[in-house]
């Protein structure tokens, strides 16, 4: 699988966001420092580290969804197509539209599978027509490799699916507002190997239209899915660039220690 | 010899029990507590039950008898706790399974105090049953049921139906649960979803404050400041009649009084919704108040609905803010500003004064009692399957 997935290169070096110099605070706590990453167009770019480095912090950066969280702040520039993110005028609720996010622990709504996945058109107001929506949910269905198995059940409640069929609903319903990036936090740390696999070729699939972000804890799947890799190490980016460079000739002596499991 | 007397020469007793069973176990042990399969502590424990439940049991049995009380005999209940403690005392080696049998006796302790609660509840229960079968031998069953008119007299020929207090019970009720549904639930919101952890940390406990005020003094509340300004502002200008106890003074105030019900507990359900979901719906683009009202409330509902029917079955017991806001005048009618009152109200009118146990007019307080015990029986089961639903959800 490892070859099929790597046939299909970079097909561009467009910036879609860029960080610079990000610190993050969590009260007294300097979670995160000096951290500066490109997100490319069309790209898959993975965040490694270990437990506790702060790449799920930055990933939540992208998409301001720290502001939920009391007492924590963020310094620096974060740019979405040019624009500062944590700029006074730019609203965190247009914002998480444009950015969207899937989480670590499938999270349906307790609603129906098609309420699921409908549910971002319907507050953004995408659909003008039921049946403009109807093409939505199936169109977001398929490009999560769900359709088939739920589309005779579309009225049946998002819960009742099994863990792979519910985080693929997830990533349904976030690819459904038609975001710009899509950010996954550890999306397959719930799953068995083989959920896993369906995730991580969607992944794959997903990059032809979005920039995807992903964070996880297996090195082998950053190497799997990802063009892009940065390293985090105990709040700092320890290093950022090709996947394959990061795997194979690491620069800093702590990723070469990372990557090859004496530390972590 | 008085029970208390009894009671305190056992508890020493007990104790005395105690220091022996620890000290043999010491020294069956040989200095070296390792060799104990149980705790000196547990031992002595032990020894301590192994005196004191056979003497209690015995105590029990013999007051219940009749007999007893007498120095002798209760010198001789303690000699047999006694007897029974030298037993285990003389038993007593290092394998002794001490821990395993005090296990076992708090164990049987905790069964007693729920039997008693289930027992009372059952006692209660039937006690209602006997005292409402004599009403009916004494007064046509259907007449209660379905009368419209209740005007009892003690010198026999009354009318005893119930429709007008069962209408005023639930008119109440309902006013009552009007104003406390909306302003209990949006204060749960506002203080699971907006409020700081400070203003919450504050403002909970000053809402459930309201549930710890007395209810006879909401009924001074009622009758002294709610009442006459209804009537004033209200009743009197638009032409609803100039009654001060009405109705809606007694379910606006008791209203107030069941808020944190309704409060507190939507405020423990909706933070009982998983963050992950409110994560999903913000992660989504969606507002604060979108995801409340799209996700946490539907996967709420459930719980709050068993909330409002708690403060709805505690709404209808309700009694002294109805005696001092609505009056005693049991009547059918529409308008909530005339006086009316409820089930719990005559049941008090009933069986107060000189009282004739066999007269329906006072008999028919039990039947009163069991329908409203019946009320709010089925309203808290309701409201129990409901919640027990709900954990299931999110287990």
């Amino acid at each position: 699988m490892k070859d099929h997935l790597e046939r299909r290169m970079t097909t561009t070096d467009l910036n879609r966001m860029t960080a610079r110099n990000v610190q993050v605070y969590y009260g007294q706590n300097h979670a995160l420092k000096d951290v500066d990453v490109d997100i490319l167009d069309k790209t898959v770019t993975a965040f490694i580290g270990p437990s506790g480095c702060g790449k799920s912090t930055f990933l939540r950066c992208l998409n301001r969804m720290n502001d939920t969280i009391q007492g924590a702040s963020v310094e620096g520039q974060i740019l979405l197509e040019g624009e500062d993110i944590y700029d006074r005028r730019v609203d965190p609720v247009q914002l998480r539209a444009k950015v969207g996010m899937v989480f670590q622990k499938p999270n349906p709504f307790p609603k129906s599978v098609y309420d699921n996945v409908a549910y971002g058109p319907r507050i953004h107001g995408l659909a003008r027509s039921k049946a403009e929506l109807d093409q939505i949910v199936e169109s977001s269905l398929r490009r999560a490799a769900l359709w088939n198995e739920v589309k005779d059940r579309l009225t049946a409640p998002g819960t009742g699916l099994s863990g792979g069929q519910q985080q693929r609903l997830c990533i349904a319903r976030a690819v459904a507002t038609n975001p710009e990036v899509l950010l996954m936090d550890e999306p397959c740390s719930a799953l068995d190997p083989i959920a896993t696999a369906q995730v991580e070729e969607l992944i794959d699939e997903l990059r032809a239209n979005f920039s995807v972000v992903i964070v996880t804890h297996s090195m082998q799947q950053a190497a799997r899915v990802s063009q892009k890799t940065a390293f985090f190490h105990l709040g700092h980016l320890v290093e950022y660039g090709d996947t394959t460079q990061i795997f194979t000739k690491p620069r800093d002596p702590r990723t070469e220690a990372y990557i090859t499991g004496r530390i972590g | 010899m008085s029970i208390s007397l009894f009671l305190l020469l056992l508890l020493a007793l007990a104790a005395a029990a105690y220091v022996a069973g620890r000290a043999r176990a010491e020294m069956v042990a040989g200095g070296d507590i390792r060799r104990l399969h149980s705790l000196p502590r547990q031992h002595g424990l032990n020894l301590a039950i192994a005196f004191a439940l056979p003497a209690l049991v015995g105590y029990a049995a013999w007051r219940m008898a009749g007999a007893g009380g007498g120095l002798w005999s209760t010198l001789l209940i303690l000699a047999l706790g006694a007897a029974s403690a030298l037993a285990v005392w003389l038993a007593l080696k290092p394998e002794t399974r001490a821990r395993n049998e005090v296990e076992a006796a708090t164990k049987l302790f905790l069964i007693a105090c729920s039997v008693i609660a289930v027992a009372t509840t059952i006692g209660i229960f039937l006690s209602l049953i006997f005292e409402t079968i004599a009403f009916f031998q004494k007064y046509p069953a259907a007449k209660f049921l379905f009368g419209t008119k209740w005007a009892p007299d003690f010198r026999g020929g009354s009318d005893l139906g119930v429709i007008p207090l069962l209408w005023g019970t639930l008119y109440v009720s309902a006013i009552a649960l009007a104003v406390a549904v909306p302003v209990g639930l949006f204060a749960a919101i506002y203080m699971s979803e907006y409020a700081s952890p400070r203003v919450r940390a504050l403002a909970k406990p000053a809402i459930e404050l309201l549930a710890g005020i007395p209810t006879i003094v909401y009924g001074l509340f009622a009758l002294i400041t709610v009442g006459p300004m209804l009537r004033d502002w209200i009743a009197q200008p638009l032409g609803f009649g100039t009654s001060g106890a009405s109705v809606a003074t007694a379910g606006l105030v008791m209203g107030v009084m069941i808020i944190p019900f309704v409060s507190s507990l939507s405020d423990d359900i909706i933070n009982a919704v998983p963050q992950s979901l409110r994560d999903g719906s913000l992660g989504l683009g969606a507002t604060p108040s979108e995801t409340i009202r799209q996700v946490v409330l539907p996967a709420a509902l459930p719980g709050i609905v068993g909330a409002v029917l708690l403060a709805a079955s505690r709404a209808i017991g309700e009694t002294m803010i109805v005696v001092l806001g609505a009056g005693a005048a049991a009547k059918l009618s529409l308008n909530p500003f005339e006086a009316m009152t409820t089930m719990t109200v005559k049941i008090v009118s009933q069986l107060t004064g000189d009282t004739d146990f066999a007269a329906p007019e006072t008999l028919v307080a039990f039947a009163l009692g069991l329908t409203l015990f019946l009320i709010t029986l089925a309203l808290n089961i309701l409201a129990l399957v409901i919640v027990r639903k709900y954990r299931e959800q999110y287990e």
